[in-house]
């Protein structure tokens, strides 16, 4: 349900934002009815379109109200498309919204954006592409946060009940750099062709780096990334190593992407290395949480953290360097935290009349 | 909290339990699915991990409470005046 409020002044109508928790804390452009009209038609699509209700609050996703959210996160217009695919991939049931959005974890959905759309709106994959100064990441990731906020209703400590939860909760998103990779994009893996653009979201836990020293000279090189990445996912404090399941997240910078396919190592081959070497013995894991772990069960078998090699989501982007990144997850859910993927349709949006807001 | 309202909605009588910290979202969750008079209790907080005597300690306690609100014969916590105040 949209609400329409007066104001005698834009600063007012923010304080009255902040002061009705329809924000993310930070100052949000207001969403003046021209704003929000401009917005929707951008998606091409009837602005009292309903897309289904968001949890846990049960908002009705309409158009309008991704729009809405849109303009007061500061997206362009031309960055409607790709917020409204995220949306459409995070309301699939699969990807159990309602409960993300109310677990305890640290949790946040994750948009990696494949595809032409990327240039189009500028969507940053090199260097700090998660961290500030990307204008399309910064806006798209924060109005699919707002919209988790005003129409899903997230509030902390209420419906929220992250404990902690993490900067990405702001805004988290950003594009493959599929010009350095020396593999075919993610979408392609998922079933899209490469020249559509695709909206990728899995429900992550913060970045965690992952130190590799490449050399050129040893031949192990490829493998030892390869079980860094391992380790780091299997770590014994995530949710992953005890729970078994949830996709997890790997970043590798160019260079190391391309120190694999120098070994002659494909996407699918590097999953299922990962997969194999991310394991704990099991009387490890009951040692540090004993309610994870069947009484009796053997000590000495190896448990994966991850169940599946195609749970591991590996895709290239950051600068080049020591670090790759791994997003362990919440690993839960009904569907066990899956990796949810939407189109980015980019050719039926209407003619705007300028893109400055007015 | 959504297995509580899943189990009404299939005319199952029910009795949400609920510990004090997250008493506000159980009012939400209720209030988000078109229930907000599911009954509940509330229990301490945590129950997970306070120990097997503990938790014995406190289901013997509540057990009867729940038995009862299931015979309709007392009220639950979120309809009695003393509730709704979260720890």
């Amino acid at each position: 349900m949209s609400i329409l409020i007066e104001a005698e002044s834009e600063a007012a109508a923010l304080e009255w934002l902040h002061e009705n928790g329809r924000t993310d804390g930070l100052p949000v452009i207001i969403p003046t009815k021209e704003r929000v009209a401009r917005m929707a038609l951008a998606s091409g699509l009837d602005p009292a379109l309903s897309l289904g209700a968001m949890g846990p609050g049960g908002g009705d996703t309409t158009v309008h109200a991704i729009a809405t959210n849109a303009v007061m996160a500061g997206c362009l217009p031309d960055h409607m498309p790709v917020v409204l695919a995220a949306i459409q991939a995070m309301l699939d049931p699969a990807f159990d919204l309602p409960e993300m959005q109310s677990t305890t974890h640290s949790t946040a959905p994750l948009l990696i954006v494949n595809g032409p759309i990327r240039q189009a709106c500028g969507i940053a994959s090199g260097f700090g592409a998660l961290g500030p100064g990307h204008r399309a990441n910064a806006s798209i990731g924060r109005a699919v946060r707002l919209c988790m906020i005003n129409i899903g209703g997230a509030v902390p400590g209420v419906s929220d009940m992250a404990l902690l939860g993490h900067p990405g909760k702001f805004t988290f998103c950003l594009a493959e750099d599929e010009e350095q990779s020396p593999w075919p994009p993610l979408h392609t893996s998922l079933g899209y062709l490469a020249e559509q653009s695709v909206a990728v979201v899995v429900g992550a836990e913060a970045p965690h780096s992952c130190i590799f020293q490449n050399d050129a000279d040893d031949p192990t090189s490829a493998d030892r990334l390869l079980r860094s990445l391992a380790a780091t996912i299997a770590n014994l404090g995530s949710n992953n190593a005890h729970f078994r399941r949830g996709h997890v997240v790997v970043a590798l910078n160019p260079e190391q992407a391309n120190v694999l396919h120098a070994a002659g190592i494909d996407r699918a081959e590097a999953q299922r290395r990962i997969h194999a070497a991310a394991v704990n013995r099991q009387g490890l894991l009951a040692q540090l949480n004993p309610a994870f772990v069947r009484p009796g069960a053997d000590p000495d078998v190896l448990v994966h953290a991850v169940h599946a090699p195609e749970d591991i989501l590996l895709f290239v982007a950051g600068g080049s360097g020591l670090y790759a990144t791994v997003f362990p997850s919440w690993a839960a859910g009904a569907h066990a935290n899956p990796v949810v993927h939407h189109e980015i349709v980019t050719d039926q949006a209407c003619e705007i009349p300028g893109l400055s807001y007015g | 909290m959504r297995d509580g309202i899943n189990m009404a909605r299939r005319s199952i009588p029910t009795v949400a339990l609920v510990t004090s910290e997250f008493w506000p979202q159980g009012d939400f969750v209720a209030g988000a699915a078109g229930m907000p008079d599911i009954p509940r209790l509330q229990l301490p907080h945590p129950v997970a991990g306070s120990g097997h005597d503990s938790m014995s300690e406190l289901a013997d306690e509540i057990a009867p409470r729940l038995v009862a609100l299931l015979q309709s014969s007392s009220e639950p916590d979120n309809q009695s005046d003393s509730a709704n105040q979260p720890a």
